[in-house]
């Protein structure tokens, strides 16, 4: 997107100004093209869940205020989610990202005794994280026994960095990142999936099976 | 002069050579303190702008009771006995005309409300109950709000925001009455509340469902019979209230509730650590029977 505006006096002023109004407009396009609707199908139900978000970027915690309708009692029992987020705390959302890796299908006492016994220190914030979420899910969203949840999703990302200087020799300064992140997790109510490892054979087999079904075009 | 020429902010002049580089970002010195302004209530002053005199009151409107004054103490076993026997029939004739207090506030009522009548209002009150709960169900807050007191209000919607209710008022078993009434004044003397206790003994089905669909407690297809004690009130003295659900009475011999479907953890003894817990000899603690108000 160009934009010609001859704003503010030096040339600096005017570039940071454009940036500005270039967001703010992709912000406004995007929110007419993806409306906030309220996501329960039945229009009597009127205040479901926050409509208004107190600060930018919490979509993590709102997936909490959905509301599903009843179950029928011939449907399988829907397992409950529990969406936790930590935010803003010192550490690098790359070595955080080992660890959630290391978390990513654990059932949560097994993924506790391994962020206990962690040397990182991104481990004691994590484990503050599933047991927080682990009570909550006791208390609020209607889990039955609290050992019966596993990790479903565990991510890091990027919090708001401060910037400071760092001095180099010769007069020259480089632009040092005081970093921050934060991480997320879902919790879902159930034994933890069975990974199927694949062998070598059905790997095979499927390569072979993939080369057959392979179809000559325009042919006689 | 230079700060201009190289666009670079900083609040002591730079001593740049001409040899370097152009900076386009230079982040803020940490540890820079900055003398704030001092008194910026003088510079406003100085400036010539006038703050309007801020008062730091707000008018609160009181329109409900804090809770339900004398309360009525329902007598045991009320619902239990049939009719025909002879207690239920001495139950049956005491009348609401043997308590002197309850006569005298339906007196008190009847001056400030001309159209309060003690053979109608029973059947008002039930209707108030039930359209209070259908709002409830929906969710209507508004609705909500105008058939339920402000002291009542929480105890319906605590919790309930993210869960899915659904109740249904099947019959009336036995015609609703009054039973109680008192008026207590708030405050200052004059400022009338009218509180007034109507029985009813009704069949209805509930069942609430959590935020996941699953069911949480009772069911759809199970009616119960169900005998309960709310308490209407209305701020008299106003000529905008309206009678409105203050709360209930829970009589210390009723019925315990269904247990909900997820087992729960009860806190066991606390113990020192060379303790060990005896499962077989501990008794689960219940809470005394006490009547209490909803």
């Amino acid at each position: 997107v160009v934009f010609q505006c001859m704003v503010g006096g030096g040339w600096r002023d005017h570039k940071c100004t454009c940036y500005l109004l270039r967001n703010h407009l992709i912000q406004r396009f995007i929110s007419k093209c993806f409306p906030r609707s309220p996501w329960m199908t039945t229009p009597q139900q009127l205040s479901c869940f926050h409509t208004s978000v107190s600060l930018k970027g919490r979509r993590w915690d709102q997936n909490n205020l959905k509301v599903y309708p009843p179950q029928l009692p011939d449907e399988p029992r829907r397992p409950a989610e529990i969406y936790h987020s930590k935010r803003q705390f010192k550490y690098s959302k790359d070595k955080l990202w080992y660890l959630a890796k290391l978390v990513r299908g654990l059932s949560i006492d097994e993924a506790l005794a391994q962020l206990e016994f962690s040397d990182k220190k991104g481990a004691k914030v994590m484990k503050e994280a599933l047991l927080e979420a682990q009570e909550m899910a006791v208390k609020n969203h209607n889990v039955e026994y609290k050992s019966n949840l596993y990790v479903a999703e565990s991510l890091s990302g990027k919090g708001k960095y401060l910037k400071r200087i760092r001095y180099h020799g010769r007069g020259m300064f480089g632009i040092m990142d005081r970093v921050y992140c934060h991480y997320f997790v879902k919790l879902v109510e159930g034994p933890p999936p069975k990974k199927t490892e694949k062998t070598s054979f059905d790997a095979a087999k499927e390569y072979v099976q993939g080369l057959k079904k392979r179809t000559i075009i325009h042919s006689l | 002069m230079l700060n201009k020429v190289l666009d670079v902010h900083s609040p002591v002049p730079l001593l740049l050579t001409v040899r370097t580089k152009k900076r386009y970002f230079i982040p803020p010195a940490v540890g820079l303190k900055r003398k704030r302004n001092a008194n910026p209530e003088a510079h406003a002053r100085a400036a010539g702008i006038v703050f309007r005199q801020e008062y730091f009151e707000r008018p609160i409107n009181i329109a409900c009771t804090a809770g339900i004054f004398d309360p009525y103490v329902p007598p045991e076993g009320d619902a239990r006995l049939s009719t025909l026997s002879k207690e239920g029939i001495k139950q049956r004739t005491e009348q609401i005309r043997q308590s002197a207090a309850s006569q005298l506030a339906i007196r008190k009522i009847k001056e400030n409300d001309p159209e309060f009548s003690s053979k109608t209002f029973a059947e008002k009150a039930q209707e108030i109950f039930i359209e209070a709960h259908n709002a409830l169900t929906n969710f209507n807050k508004e609705r909500l709000h105008s058939l339920v007191t402000e002291r009542c209000y929480p105890e319906l919607t605590r919790g309930n925001r993210y869960k899915t209710i659904r109740w249904r008022f099947l019959e009336s078993l036995e015609p609703p009455r009054v039973v109680h009434a008192r008026c207590p004044d708030m405050v200052s003397k004059g400022n009338l509340y009218g509180q007034v206790t109507v029985r009813m003994h009704s069949k209805q089905t509930l069942a609430i469902y959590d935020r996941f669909g699953r069911l949480m407690l009772g069911g759809e297809d199970q009616p119960k019979d169900v005998l309960e004690y709310l308490v209407i009130e209305r701020h008299l003295v106003n000529p905008y209230g309206s009678w409105r659900l203050h709360g209930k009475i829970v009589p210390s011999w009723a019925p315990a509730k269904d247990p909900i479907i997820k087992t729960v953890q009860i806190p066991g003894p606390e113990l020192k650590p060379w303790e060990e817990f005896d499962s077989q000899g501990y008794q689960v603690p219940k809470p005394e029977a006490v009547q209490w108000y909803k």
